[in-house]
């Protein structure tokens, strides 16, 4: 996202919910905005975006590295673990004492996040889980389950372009990617598509292992009350 | 009327509400009490029920300013991170840049400037 708006760079906090998604709201007007689509929900600046909306990806950092060995990488003052240890932010030295941040893989909603809630889209379960991707035409979800069932690698069409859409083997995110080929198959843990090209540690190598320039649509992981909520009437793969 | 959480009901609260999958630090979210918004007089976008506006978790997250950053391959030379550690990585004016999701499971917002543009990552 872009958070300059007529030319003066505005400063975002999250403050609260909505939907049971965080909202975020800028200091300078205290307009609130979707922080999925960057679309202004409340406030004087509603009508206004902070497009282009461009994609976070989640990776680890062999791949990364492997995608683009320039890549920056900013460290905030925050803990973190590295390789189960955890480190403090900057100096990257072990701080026992902070507390450990954990995964949630059958995290359920609570009182306080379902009474933010709209109406809910009931054709998936709240809390499951998805590649959500949308275009100017096109929004669509794929059940983490349904890529699983076709092989954890399939190609689709967005829009009349083809997609790889796959779950990468070693984060085990999903992802997808445009790509010049019409099918696509595991062999260990490389993809292998049909016109020689191979997704290899989340990059697209030709035959020769040359790295190829790549775009996606629009993505996230996320849960479906949330993919959904934020774009009703929402395609869903597979059903 | 926006309804105000109490802290009773913040410490009950578990933390699974961003869209992707996110860790969050449930003993900081919960132990904290969620600020006020201050909001505006509208107006609403058309379908925004401001009603259902909750302010559970005003205050208790801060929004990274990028300042510095490194190149990723230095930062992973020198231990700092380590090959399978979880980044997310967004393209900016001056390249790709990689943030931590450990950290973004707290700031959720980072905000910077490359290449003379601005750029926001939200999570």
């Amino acid at each position: 996202m872009v958070p300059t708006i007529d030319g003066k760079m505005h400063h975002f906090n999250n403050v609260g919910l909505y939907d049971a998604l965080f909202i975020m709201q800028d200091s300078e007007t205290k307009t609130l905005w979707n922080h999925i689509t960057g679309e202004a929900l409340y406030g004087p600046l509603v009508g206004r975006s902070l497009g282009p909306i461009g994609n976070l990806l989640p990776t680890n950092v062999k791949e990364a590295l492997e995608s683009d060995p320039k890549t920056q990488v900013a460290i905030s003052d925050r803990p973190y673990y590295v390789a189960s240890k955890l480190v403090s932010g900057l100096s990257g030295t072990p701080d026992p004492g902070a507390p450990r941040n954990r995964l949630a893989p059958d995290a359920q909603l609570n009182d306080s996040f379902i009474q933010t809630l709209g109406k809910e889209d009931t054709r998936r379960l709240r809390m499951d889980m998805g590649l959500g991707v949308w275009t100017d035409k096109t929004t669509r979800y794929y059940p983490m389950s349904v890529i699983r069932d076709r092989g954890r690698a399939f190609v689709d069409h967005i829009d009349g372009k083809r997609a790889l859409i796959y779950i990468d083997p070693e984060t085990n995110n999903p992802a997808a990617m445009f790509v010049d080929a019409s099918t696509a198959r595991f062999e260990r843990d490389d993809i292998r598509l049909d016109n020689g090209t191979v997704v290899r540690s989340g990059v697209l190598v030709d035959h020769r292992g040359k790295p190829q320039t790549t775009h996606g649509p629009q993505q996230m992981f996320t849960r479906w009350y949330g993919f959904a909520l934020t774009f009703p009437g929402t395609e869903v793969f597979g059903q | 009327m926006m309804p105000q959480i109490s802290p009773a009901r913040v410490r009950n609260v578990l933390c699974a509400a961003a869209a992707v999958v996110v860790m969050f630090s449930y003993a900081a979210f919960a132990q904290r009490e969620s600020l006020p918004i201050d909001l505006p007089n509208g107006p609403a976008k058309p379908g925004f029920d401001v009603k259902r506006l909750s302010n559970v978790g005003n205050g208790h997250f801060k929004t990274f300013y990028v300042t510095q950053t490194q190149p990723l391959q230095q930062a992973l030379n020198e231990g700092k991170v380590a090959a399978d550690t979880r980044v997310l990585v967004l393209s900016t004016a001056s390249g790709k840049l990689a943030l931590l999701t450990d950290q973004m499971s707290f700031h959720h917002l980072a905000q910077g400037t490359a290449g003379g543009r601005t750029w926001m990552a939200t999570f």
